[in-house]
């Protein structure tokens, strides 16, 4: 067997390397001038970014070695197959999974749950998240199968969004606006859009290229919608809580 | 201890998920050579254990750096200070992200090299910098987010009618990409900071919206680009 395991793994740790390196700047910094922390904290914060920087490179060398030649064979076979309405369910599941596997999404989703107080539950999100993301690549399937135009899905997307986000909690509207650029990682970048890519090469009269960035485009839409969509559900919960919580407050007002 | 074991956990239930799939996938539809799919399991290993010392590392170093930077600045109470490192900090950190690079080439392929590299790299970070000051704005002053989202994307539209079409979907694409899996933590903990010092602990999800506001910078500067150039 020939397995090409650590081939550019050096380039790889070079680029989180650079990536990584101006906010340790940038917090050498801060720390001289404004923070001064005690030495115990300043180790911690350092093996924090050591561990970054590690799992950071591993996680693209995985990707790079495993996920992403495998998508694009993938998406060779798949764009090959004579039955392609296929390719809607399977757009949907990978996309549905993958951004599970998705490092700055982990992130977000946990952040959201601490700082709104368990208010949106870490699950909850994810999964809103994922639906979200499964429906756009399931989309750009349908889109690359019948060659409609990129605008029928963008144009109408951000309209709705926008008329949705003025009846949602202010707290939904901005994680939902955050989650769009948060879900086009490493993952959909990648191994997604390698697939992707590998069908669109297949089917005649497509730009592999183009074709590509506009499902990336897609994705970065469809996670905005249905967290509003999940803001809208959770303010008619709270409108209802309300009533009954008022109606409540009028009975015992009466008993009286 | 705990913290690691439920890290550990965590990524178990985000990466097999999607192993399995394409493991279904795999002996059902697609039956690639037995050397590929071991070469497969490879990549979800490292990506496993990649995946967990990230997380790891993010909790322990991102995120607290992020966020007090986030309250340091705001404790000096000088607007222009906030605001200055705010697009110091979101210009600084795009130029370090590796996936702008990979995007400039693509871009330069479409684009026939009418667009040099150096000139698109700058531009988005410069534009990733310009909404990151903005968000630190709105912060301050409780400018309601959906004014500098309208107003972003309603430019966004007009500028994607004057360009040629090949750019729309790339610009797109590059506001999803520059915010990348290190400026995802550090810009969220940063906003976080920022509005608990300026508003307490309760409103701190005034804090989110920063990623979302960034993203708007380098769809519009590809969009410019495509109207100069194209």
């Amino acid at each position: 067997m020939n397995l090409h395991i650590f081939e550019g793994f050096g380039s790889t740790m070079q680029e989180v390397a650079i990536a990584l390196l101006p906010l340790a700047i940038l917090f050498a910094v801060f720390h001289f001038v404004f923070l001064k922390l005690p030495p115990q904290r300043l180790i911690g914060i350092t093996i924090g970014f050591l561990l970054a920087f590690l799992g950071l490179s591993l996680f693209l060398q995985g990707v790079h070695i495993g996920f992403m030649p495998f998508g694009e064979k993938m998406g060779n076979v798949l764009g090959g197959l004579s039955s392609k309405w296929l390719l809607i369910p399977i757009g949907f599941v990978i996309g549905f999974f993958a951004i599970y596997a998705e490092p700055a999404v982990a992130v977000m989703v946990e952040q959201a749950e601490k700082v709104s107080g368990g208010y949106i539950p870490e699950k909850l999100l994810l999964y809103t998240l994922s639906i979200g993301v499964g429906i756009s690549v399931s989309l750009s399937m349908v889109r690359l199968i019948f060659g409609f135009s990129l605008w029928y899905f963008i144009i109408p997307g951000y309209i709705i969004a926008f008329v949705m986000a003025r009846y949602v909690p202010k707290t939904f509207m901005t994680i939902a606006f955050d989650s769009g650029g948060v879900s086009t990682g490493p993952m959909t970048a990648t191994f997604v859009l390698a697939m992707f890519t590998g069908i669109a090469g297949q089917i005649d009269g497509r730009d592999p290229l183009l074709d590509g960035f506009g499902m990336v485009a897609m994705v970065a839409l469809a996670p905005i919608l249905s967290v509003l969509t999940l803001g809208i559900l959770y303010s008619r919960k709270e409108k209802s809580q309300y009533v009954s919580d008022g109606s409540r407050a009028e009975a015992h007002h009466y008993d009286r | 201890m705990n913290n690691i074991k439920e890290t550990v956990l965590e990524v178990i239930y985000s990466i097999l998920p999607i192993a399995i799939v394409i493991t279904i996938l795999q002996f059902t539809v697609i039956w690639l050579p037995m050397e590929a799919f071991v070469q497969f399991l490879i990549g979800v290993l490292f990506v496993g254990v990649g995946l967990t010392l990230f997380l790891l590392g993010v909790n322990v170093g991102l995120l607290p750096v992020g966020e007090m930077i986030g309250s340091a600045l705001t404790k000096t109470k000088m607007i222009w200070v906030i605001v200055f490192f705010g697009f110091l900090l979101g210009a600084v950190v795009t130029f370090a992200e590796p996936d702008l690079r990979v995007l400039s080439s693509q871009i330069e392929d479409v684009s026939e090299g009418a667009i040099p590299q150096s000139i698109l790299i700058t531009s988005v970070a410069i534009g990733v910098g310009i909404f990151v000051a903005l968000a630190m704005f709105r912060i301050v002053f409780n400018v309601p987010i959906i004014y500098l989202l309208g107003g972003g994307y309603a430019l966004v539209f007009i500028l994607a009618a004057l360009a040629p079409n090949s750019f729309v979907p790339i610009s797109f694409d590059a506001g999803g990409v520059t915010t990348g899996p290190l400026t995802v933590p550090f810009i969220l903990a940063l906003g976080v900071g920022v509005a608990t010092v300026i508003r307490g602990k309760t409103a701190s999800s005034d804090g989110f919206g920063l990623v979302g506001l960034a993203s708007i910078g380098p769809i519009l500067s590809v969009l410019i680009l495509g109207v100069i150039y194209g």
